[in-house]
């Protein structure tokens, strides 16, 4: 079960990094933002699945939280900021 | 048997990111883009999150991993939402097939 949380680690990590092509490269500044988003709630996973390999998955969960509630909050600012 | 399931649930999970992640980089426009990481990604962040849950049992720190469920759930399509709402005021065009 190991070896899959790792190879599921690797994916998630393809998916992120393939999402910074979008980021720096996007041709307005609203596909930054949704490359942004893209990133941060593939975060989500990958926090816990480090948490399964280490097995400590209480403690990992709860950095999921924190990841997932900053990062909505600061998606809504930008888009808010960006708007005016 | 109860891992084969929660494998069976992440697959399809990771199957659903990696579409939305595949939809944001090779649509044409900002919108379409959006419409590819709106739903996709959601759909496949709650299916991870579920298999997860199977895999781990009943205890504290499940509950704390459908509440992040429930939270991608409300907070992801309102993010997408809001992202496209700041794009459509500002006067970015939606893109539309060429004339021949």
């Amino acid at each position: 079960m190991e070896n899959f949380f790792l190879t599921l680690l690797v994916g998630l990590l393809i998916v992120v990094i393939s999402m910074l092509y979008r980021v720096i490269k996007g041709p307005t500044v609203y596909d930054r933002l949704n490359g942004l988003g893209v990133v941060g709630t593939s975060t989500i996973l990958i926090l816990i699945t480090i948490g399964f390999i280490d097995e400590r998955v209480d403690m990992f969960v709860d950095i999921a939280i924190a990841y997932a509630l900053l990062g909505f909050i600061s998606l809504i600012v930008l888009a808010k900021f960006l708007s005016d | 048997m109860v891992n084969y399931i929660a494998i069976i649930f992440i697959l399809f999970g990771f199957f659903f990111v990696s579409v939305a992640a595949i939809g944001v980089l090779r649509l044409p426009d900002f919108y379409t883009r959006m419409h590819a990481s709106g739903k996709s990604e959601t759909l496949g962040v709650m299916l991870t999150l579920i298999g997860f849950v199977i895999y781990n049992g009943f205890n504290l720190v499940s509950l704390k991993m459908m509440l992040v469920s429930a939270f991608i759930l409300l907070g992801n399509p309102i993010g997408t939402h809001a992202i496209s709402r700041a794009a459509f005021y500002s006067g970015l065009e939606p893109w539309r097939k060429k004339d021949n």
